[in-house]
């Protein structure tokens, strides 16, 4: 019953995506109020549909409906009720459904918030966001169903379908029990429990400022209505998209067991892509909101943002394209690829279209070189050269190659780290100047002086990291390109909490406050580059420093290891409450001679395959990473890994969310600035 | 909704000659930096990602870096823990196929499909690394024949395969 009821609920929200597509063209392109109120009210009455198709699926997940073949291949009966449910997004056709829910849900907060504020534009916006999620879920009723069964046909033959074939039983719960594969063991970790959905509303997210830009093409209401919601959702979604990215590279370093966090694989790149295209037009919607300009450039980069989300999503879930990541050769390919190229015409043809009537000409043009909105140009430029170098790599080499000489040609990634490393330090320079810089015009000499106290900061950083024995050269040099960065922002902070205070005769703190509080985007934006500069401490300490060692030790045994030493005391085998096997090692970690840590790294035995789970002691200084890598009671053998500044990468990108929430964060009540005069 | 200062243009200014010529320099350098950093990244670090077959047969793959895929033979696989060295076999599966996991069950069963010793120096085994694997290998064939690998990845196992019948189901039919 549940699946017929997920069936169902699926395909009416097909349907009810087929409507409110036409229903809102329609009332947009005849001016019909009552089609484009039908149109909104089916396009609302998705997300609860979906809600019913999802939760069907969830109780069958919960409820061990093994006869649904994705609970079959997700789960089986030793699978804890945490992993039952985030089974939801464990596999293709799970991740599909999640995928069209989101989407839906975030169509629903669309028109809930912005129906009124925008009514040229929704219609249009509507039409947009329900052609992609009938897309989504024809896919899913055609292609990648949810709910097919499996049937045992007259013939005896096991098959799978979405409705009981003619002459099929239902096969027995005791076999389908006993067949029942479980869910992917390197997906039984808490970062995956939440990796997945925050990239996939990251994903979907950007399906929203895509719908409003071309609604904006379709309609010609171009003034500044589109850019201000746009700019909000694409916050929202860039959010999302960077707690996905981090959550990401934090499961990588917990499970793969190999110390990093960042592989320069395909997948990861593909959600990396629209990231860089999203920072890009966070940044420069500011230029068209303060001076006009980039108006076609802004279009541009909304579309793109959304095609490379399209593309990301065609390029892993098809298997064009090896990856460590398991893709298996889907169906969903082609109509993925098609639906893409599609929507990449159709928006850009109407790009060209509105361009070429000359209503995306801009109302100002550059007029000095040092100027903000030259250095936001100039911060596009790299953020566009790191999209381009990375698709590149990861796509349109491998891809061109096999076309083109009929071998395929790859780069690891050495190679990547040789195309970014230059545009990431760009990028930090450009962090820091651009802040420094005004609107309009500013001359060498100012900005030479607004530059004075940061860059002498960063030179004394460097030549302190000199002093303590820091002895490679180039990641001195990369410290003081990344904290200078960090001091811009922390001296803009400083500065106008300063002016604040000297001229409204405020406390620090609450200088502070009404700073942030007043110009949100401003200060938020500066939490944000501090982020940043945090994540580029990490990276640098732990890849440039990472020592790796390993040792094979009787147990009692004690090994040094840069200022610290491992002592192997016991070995344990047990049980897990789920069945599986655990080879545990008691380890000791000790610092000049006091014992300072005891961890337990340890291999689970998966009837899949084994895992091998990380003991780590974990400072803000460094992580004292090991793994078990086979083990006995009298000896063991142990992979260690010193990774200096690692948590700054995680406390980073935390940094990096809580600026962006503070930027994002919906404005209440404009506050009016009272003069100390006023007040005395 | 935050405010939006949209601000009509009073006076348009154009940008002078100089200031005009300072942007396309800086288009300019930028241009060619980009290009730089593509062309030569690529020249250096690109390697084709060729099948166990095509190594075995063209001498001119001999000590230079390529990347190869395989599938692994379970059997093979040797790990010294105390040298940190792996040691495993793998064998040609064909570069164009329809579902992995067939493609890797029929290399493993065929006794004619070309086979490679593989060795991977200071490295942690994979938990991945099991029969029927795939193995995505970066290195260089040596002359005593063997694969120096210098980056192995493995293939998860199916996060997102497609679902095979069950053989349980359809060989019990009086269960039903």
């Amino acid at each position: 019953m549940l699946a017929e009821i997920g069936l169902a609920a699926l395909a009416l929200a097909f349907l009810l995506t087929i409507y409110a597509t036409f229903a809102s063209l329609a009332g947009a392109r005849a001016h019909a109020a009552r089609w484009r109120e039908s149109g909104r009210r089916a396009a609302l009455l998705t997300f609860p549909a979906l809600l019913l198709a999802a939760g069907m699926l969830i109780i069958a997940l919960m409820t061990e409906q093994y006869q649904l073949t994705y609970v079959y291949e997700v789960t089986d009966p030793r699978t804890p009720p945490f992993y039952r449910f985030t089974a939801l997004w464990g596999s293709q056709r799970g991740s599909l459904l999640f995928w069209s829910l989101l989407l839906s849900a975030f169509t629903f907060g669309a028109i809930s918030l912005n129906w009124r504020s925008e009514r040229r534009l929704m219609p249009y916006a509507i039409a947009c966001m329900m052609a992609t999620l009938a897309f989504f879920l024809g896919m899913s009723l055609i292609l990648e169903n949810p709910f097919e069964r499996w049937w045992i046909s007259a013939d005896g033959q096991a098959v799978a379908r979405a409705l009981i074939p003619a002459g099929a039983t239902a096969p027995t719960e005791a076999s389908l029990r006993a067949g029942a594969e479980g869910l992917n063991p390197l997906l039984r970790h808490f970062g995956m429990a939440i990796h997945p959905p925050m990239l996939y509303l990251g994903f979907v997210g950007f399906t929203i400022p895509f719908a409003f830009a071309l609604a904006a093409l379709a309609s010609g209401d171009l003034s500044s209505g589109w850019l201000r919601v746009t700019r909000r959702w694409s916050l929202i979604a860039w959010i999302f998209l960077s707690i996905g990215l981090i959550l990401g590279g934090r499961w990588a370093y917990d499970v793969l067991g190999w110390g990093g966090y960042w592989g320069w694989d395909p997948v990861e790149n593909a959600a990396f892509l629209p990231w860089l295209m999203g920072t890009a037009f966070i940044h420069s919607a500011m230029i068209q909101e303060k001076r006009g300009m980039l108006k076609l450039w802004n279009m541009f980069l909304v579309i793109a943002t959304f095609s490379a989300v399209m593309f990301g999503a065609f390029a892993t879930r098809s298997g064009v394209i090896d990856s460590v990541h398991s893709f298996a050769r889907s169906e969903v390919g082609f109509p993925m690829l098609a639906f893409w190229a599609a929507m990449t015409l159709i928006a850009l043809g109407a790009l060209l279209w509105r361009w070429n009537r000359g209503e995306l000409r801009d109302e100002q043009q550059f007029a000095n070189f040092l100027s903000r909105e030259s250095m936001f140009v100039l911060n596009n430029v790299v953020f566009v050269a790191l999209f381009i170098a990375i698709f590149w790599g990861s796509f349109a080499l491998p891809i061109a190659s096999e076309l083109f000489l009929g071998k395929e040609v790859t780069i690891g990634p050495e190679t990547f780290e040789f195309y970014v490393v230059p545009l990431f330090i760009a990028m930090y320079i450009l962090m820091g100047v651009a802040p420094l810089s005004a609107w309009g015009r500013m001359s060498a000499a100012r900005l030479g002086g607004a530059l004075k106290l940061p860059l002498m900061l960063s030179l004394l950083s460097i030549a302190a990291l000199i002093l303590i024995g820091t002895n490679a050269a180039v990641a001195s040099f990369g410290y003081g390109v990344v904290l200078f960065a960090g001091f811009v922002a922390l001296y803009e902070i400083y500065r106008g909490a300063g002016a604040r205070r000297r001229s409204l005769g405020e406390s620090p703190l609450r200088a502070l406050a009404a700073l942030f509080g007043r110009n949100q985007r401003r200060y938020g934006g500066y939490i944000v580059h501090l982020g940043v500069t945090v994540i580029g401490i990490g990276v640098i300490g732990s890849t440039v420093f990472q020592t790796e060692v390993q040792h094979t030790l009787a147990r009692g045994e004690t090994v040094a290891v840069g200022a610290y030493a491992l002592r192997y005391d016991e070995f344990t085998r047990a049980q897990a409450v789920d069945g599986r096997m655990m080879s545990i090692s008691d380890v000791t970690v000790l610092r000049d001679g006091a014992e300072i840590a005891r961890i337990r790294p340890r291999v689970d035995e998966f009837p899949q395959m084994p895992m091998t789970i990380a003991g780590a002691h974990s400072t803000l200084e460094n992580d004292f990473y090991v793994l078990l890598i086979s083990g006995g009671r009298e000896r063991a053998t142990f992979r260690i890994y010193i990774n200096p500044l690692v948590n700054l990468v995680w406390w980073g990108g935390i940094l990096l969310i809580i600026g962006t929430a503070i930027a994002a964060y919906p404005k209440v009540l404009p506050e009016r600035p009272q003069r100390k005069r006023e007040a005395s | 909704m935050a405010d939006v200062n949209w601000e009509k243009p009073k006076n348009p200014e154009k940008p002078k000659r100089r200031e005009r010529l300072k942007f396309i320099s800086a288009g300019v350098v930028i241009l060619v930096s980009v290009l730089y950093l593509l062309v030569s990244g690529t020249l250096q670090g690109a390697r084709y990602f060729i099948t166990v077959a095509d190594l075995l047969e063209d001498p001119s793959y001999l000590e230079r870096t390529v990347r190869i895929s395989g599938a692994v033979i379970g059997e093979s696989i040797d790990y010294d823990s105390e040298q940190a060295i792996i040691r495993f076999e793998i064998v040609n599966i064909p570069s164009q196929y329809d579902d992995l996991a067939s493609a890797l069950h029929q290399a493993v069963q065929d006794p004619l499909a070309a086979r490679l010793q593989v060795l991977v120096e200071d490295a942690a085994i994979p938990d991945l690394l099991q029969h029927e694997a795939q193995a995505i290998l970066t290195g260089a064939l040596q002359r005593d024949g063997v694969f120096q690998a210098t980056e192995l990845l493995l293939k998860c196992p199916s996060r997102f395969e497609e679902s095979t019948a069950p053989e349980g189901l359809s060989q019990i039919p009086e269960h039903l």
